[in-house]
């Protein structure tokens, strides 16, 4: 099964640039998460990939063979639509034959084919019902069966999962996983679910505005975000971000203070760091620790506490009005208007410039 | 329904009486003039001659029914009627479907502007344009025939409008799931979007049928041969006899006759029936 | 593993280019014309190629060896002043603000009084709409034994109470009025319909508020559903109108436009005249008048339903 390579794609309606310049490519039996907010231009790009939009430059190969100019049929990829886009008016099987029927495959085959396909996703029993007579979950397998029985290069997913409810959604997330360990293609899922994302994906494409912020595995984005829109995207609660500037440091690391007179000792190489006025330091809940006051970098009162069982976040407002999020045990004893002091774990910290490229320390150092 | 008053609303119940009292009576009055014909149909036409209050009272007859049965050109119309209308309902929902779903769902040169033309068509009435069909069907010696009877029904840009509108609602993503399935434009029309469009296709159907069924102007002009005569044509026809006619009996048979095919096919597809010529006005 | 972004902001190199069919190019546009090119052939011959051959029709009269000549606009001054013919529109003006009132009112009516669930109010409805399925013919065959004068049902009544009988179709000022009733009694069921349908649009909260409000019959009528249904009740008067305007059947065929042109509206005087004097231009102008007429009234009460609402 072959790579995808997307080499300077572009699309544009009328003036206004909708996909710009994007190239990437997806290896072999990779699957590939294209994450983002709406409107960011995810969906269009796999439409593209699809062949339902038109690229305006660039080109799209699926292995050795370039596919932008080719019919939608002729590519041989599937897609599971956000609807599922269903045949109303055929039962399940024939929604599932359908595309075989078209390019003349023997009816043998496509009997063997929509058997085997309904078999791994058990809805066998469900073959001569119409999408009308069956629930939303099973209409979703069907999408995915219409989409299997082709037997594509590449599968793609447009937010298969928004349609369904937050028990649904966990149980399905789980088989797509399982049925991407059983078939060889690639997959290019697209979602604004940055927890689907980060449980299903080999790597992500994280785009906002049109662009693509970053790619990378999900503990790449995570651990090592390029811009403040990825680190404030992906993980929850979203990465604290608070004012820094840059003071002297004995060692070669990037020592910050904050606007209320706290100091955060860094792993980030300072010679690394660009000549910026403004920095953020970005770091995250699970980083930030409540201690007794005097004993951290700083203090603040509890305006906000959230307990949720296995952890309680706790939103402190520091002494020049700037709240942080900082995550205690799920047993904390923290109440309302206590005030609290603030450890900040600095090998853990991001610092973002004033272009939000983000820096991190050489090595993943926690702790 | 979303707004319809629950008749169990408390302090209504004797403005609500009165109200359905009136209606009713209303009702029957509208009924006064089916009942009449009704009346008049089964009594003998020399009775009626003399008084037409003998309707009221016994003996009534079915001969005016059995003299239609035996000799009336009524079955003729009855054929004819059938046969235009049909072939007016499949000719409009054929030409409708397939001009519909190029003007929803394919590029073509022209097509926005083509399609604002055609929505033009619906202000044009009839009376601007039967004299000139007329001449150009002498010209092409398609009066008296059946598809000349047919085929001015066919140019209303109403079927077009109304199944344009209805394959632009079918979400587009069904398209896609077709194209992807491999389906030629063509297919997806034929196997795919055309199915979906069967309610559509029945209240288009019963509205060009009801609406050729009744029509009077144009099979009055062109159909003028005896033997090619609509129903409504044909009761028409009688009508201007009406003084040394068969007798009013007959007549009324006649029309009673002429009645009972439409008033069938109501009591039937009442639903569909509103729902068409409701939906065609608005 | 290292990556990097590998998107930036293109500074001007992105063009635009028009968006290309995925199958290839133009060949495949053009073929699309297909599907509409049978309804469009028919659409061009039967309607627009008349429309405009009608134009031109109306600048020339038909002499009486089957030739013609142009004439100009002498046809519409001739309708102009034609005493018939602007009779004839003035029926027409006067038959519509017969009709139409009445069948927006009553329909109203009784769409306010059949808006229920019972299964008695169905066949109510049943019957209100049934007489609209009639055709045209057989609609005047009823109501002219209803209407005759010697044996009709309304004579028969008329002489039971000793009364004498009313020459309803050969009177000059009752001729069109009695067609206005037989019309009324045909076409009651659309606007019934039509408000029925809006009146069931309405949200039912709205009734139960007023209720909490203690607001009485004429009350709720007048400030929760009048407002709602106003603008079906535009479009049921504009659609009558348009509907109002081609009177022909009902006047052919029971009073052939008489006594002495009391009844005769526009349409069947271009009947007449197209198709009994064969006066074919002549016709063809009344029927510009006619079809002129018909859409200024139309633009005319769409525009002052849209002022109304600005409000």
């Amino acid at each position: 099964m072959p790579g995808i390579e997307l080499k300077n794609v572009t699309k544009a309606f009328g003036a206004a640039t909708v996909i710009d310049n994007v190239s990437l490519s997806i290896r072999p039996h990779e699957f590939m998460v294209f994450l983002g907010p709406s409107g960011c231009g995810k969906s269009t790009l796999l439409r593209m990939i699809a062949g339902l939009e038109s690229v305006d430059a660039g080109e799209i190969w699926i292995g050795d063979r370039r596919v932008d100019q080719l019919a939608p049929g002729e590519r041989r990829v599937a897609m599971v639509f956000q609807h599922y886009a269903l045949y109303p008016h055929m039962t399940v099987r024939e929604n599932m034959s359908f595309g075989l029927r078209n390019v003349r495959l023997a009816e043998v085959e496509i009997v063997k084919r929509v058997a085997s396909a309904a078999r791994m996703l058990e809805i066998d029993h469900l073959l001569e019902r119409k999408p009308g007579q069956i629930s939303g979950g099973q209409r979703q397998r069907v999408a995915i069966g219409r989409a299997i029985v082709k037997e594509p290069q590449l599968f793609l997913f447009d937010e298969p999962l928004s349609n369904l409810d937050a028990a649904l959604r966990v149980r399905t997330r789980l088989e797509i996983a399982q049925l991407h360990q059983r078939i060889e293609a690639a997959i290019v899922f697209v979602t604004h679910d940055q927890v689907e994302a980060m449980t299903l994906a080999h790597r992500i494409v994280v785009m906002n505005n049109r662009r693509i912020e970053q790619i990378g595995t999900p503990m790449e984005i995570y651990s090592r975000p390029a811009t403040t829109f990825v680190a404030g995207f992906v993980g929850t609660p979203a990465m604290n971000f608070i004012s820094a500037s840059l003071v002297e440091s004995g060692n070669g690391f990037a020592s910050v203070c904050l606007p209320d007179g706290a100091l955060v000792e860094t792993h980030i190489d300072k010679a690394s760091l660009p000549a910026s006025q403004s920095f953020k330091l970005g770091i995250r809940a699970e980083c930030v620790d409540i201690c007794e006051i005097g004993q951290g970098n700083t203090a603040g009162t509890a305006h906000f506490v959230e307990r949720l069982g296995d952890r309680t976040l706790i939103y402190v407002r520091l002494a020049d009005g700037a709240t942080v999020v900082a995550e205690d045990a799920g047993d904390s004893r923290v109440q309302l208007n206590d005030q609290v002091g603030i450890k900040f774990n600095g090998a853990a910290g991001h610092l973002f410039d004033d272009q939000e490229r983000g820096h991190h320390a050489a090595q993943d150092a926690r702790g | 329904m979303a707004a319809q008053v629950a008749s169990g609303a408390v302090g209504r119940g004797l403005g609500d009486r009165l109200i359905l009292s009136a209606t009713i009576g209303l009702a029957i009055v509208m009924l006064i003039p089916m009942l009449w014909a009704v009346g008049l149909s089964i009594k003998s036409n020399a009775e009626l001659l003399v008084d037409t209050n003998s309707v009221l009272h016994a003996p009534w007859t079915l001969k005016n029914y059995a003299d239609i049965i035996v000799g009336s050109q009524v079955f003729r119309w009855l054929l004819n009627s059938i046969i235009v209308s049909t072939g007016m309902s499949l000719g409009v929902l054929i030409l409708s479907s397939l001009a519909g779903y190029g003007f929803a769902r394919l590029e073509f040169p022209g097509r926005n502007i083509i399609f604002v033309l055609v929505l033009f068509g619906l202000a044009i009435p009839e009376q601007a344009v039967i004299i000139v069909r007329h001449q150009l069907f002498s010209a092409l010696d398609l009066h008296n025939t059946y598809p000349g009877l047919m085929l001015p029904g066919m140019s209303a840009p109403f079927g077009v409008f109304l199944m344009t509108q209805y394959f632009r609602a079918i979400p587009v993503e069904i398209d896609e799931a077709a194209l992807l399935d491999n389906a030629s434009r063509f297919q997806i029309f034929w196997r795919v979007l055309l199915p979906m469009t069967l309610p559509a296709q029945a209240t288009l159907g019963i509205y060009t049928f009801l609406h050729s069924w009744n029509d009077y102007w144009w099979p009055l002009v062109s159909g003028t041969n005896e033997r090619m005569y609509t129903m409504t044509v044909g009761i028409a026809a009688t009508q201007i006899n009406f003084a040394e006619s068969a007798g009013l009996g007959y007549l009324m048979a006649q029309a009673v006759f002429g009645s009972l095919p439409v008033l069938i096919v109501y009591m039937f597809f009442q639903k569909y029936i509103v729902r068409a010529v409701s939906g065609a006005a608005a | 593993m290292v990556t990097s972004v590998q998107a930036t902001v293109a500074t001007g190199s992105s063009r635009e280019s028009r968006a290309k069919n995925v199958r290839g190019g133009v060949r495949g546009r053009w073929s699309n014309m297909l599907y509409v090119a049978p309804y469009l052939s028919l659409y061009v011959t039967l309607l627009i190629y008349p429309l405009f051959a009608g134009f031109w029709l109306s600048l020339h009269k038909a002499d009486f060896f089957g030739g013609s000549r142009f004439v100009g606009l002498q046809n519409f001054v001739r309708l102009f002043h034609d005493k018939v013919f602007l009779g004839a529109v003035g029926n027409t003006f006067y038959f519509i603000l017969l009709t139409v009132p009445a069948l927006a009112l009553i329909g109203l009516a009784l769409a306010l009084a059949l808006n229920r669930t019972t299964r008695s109010a169905a066949v109510l409805r049943g019957v209100f709409f049934s007489s609209s399925v009639l055709s045209v013919t057989i609609v005047t065959l009823l109501w002219r034994v209803v209407f005759a004068p010697d044996n009709g049902f309304i004579a028969n009544l008329l002489h039971h109470f000793d009364k004498p009988s009313i020459p309803f179709l050969s009177d000059e000022n009752l001729a069109l009025p009695a067609i206005g009733i037989t019309t009324i009694w045909w076409c009651l069921g659309l606007p019934m319909m039509l408000f029925l349908a809006a009146l069931q649009q309405v949200p039912r909260e709205l009734y139960e508020a007023a209720a909490l409000d203690n607001a009485g019959r004429w009350k709720t009528f007048w400030h929760v559903t009048r407002p709602s249904i106003r603008r079906t009740f535009a479009l049921v008067v504009i659609i009558e109108v348009v509907l109002q305007f081609q009177l022909f059947g009902q006047a052919q065929l029971m009073t052939l436009g008489g006594p002495n042109n009391a009844s005769r509206p526009m349409v069947l005087f271009i009947y007449e005249v197209g198709f009994n004097r064969w006066d074919v231009g002549y016709a063809v102008a009344a029927g510009q008048i006619l079809f002129g007429l018909i859409l200024i009234a139309a633009l005319a009460q769409y525009l002052v339903a849209r002022r109304k609402e600005a409000f």
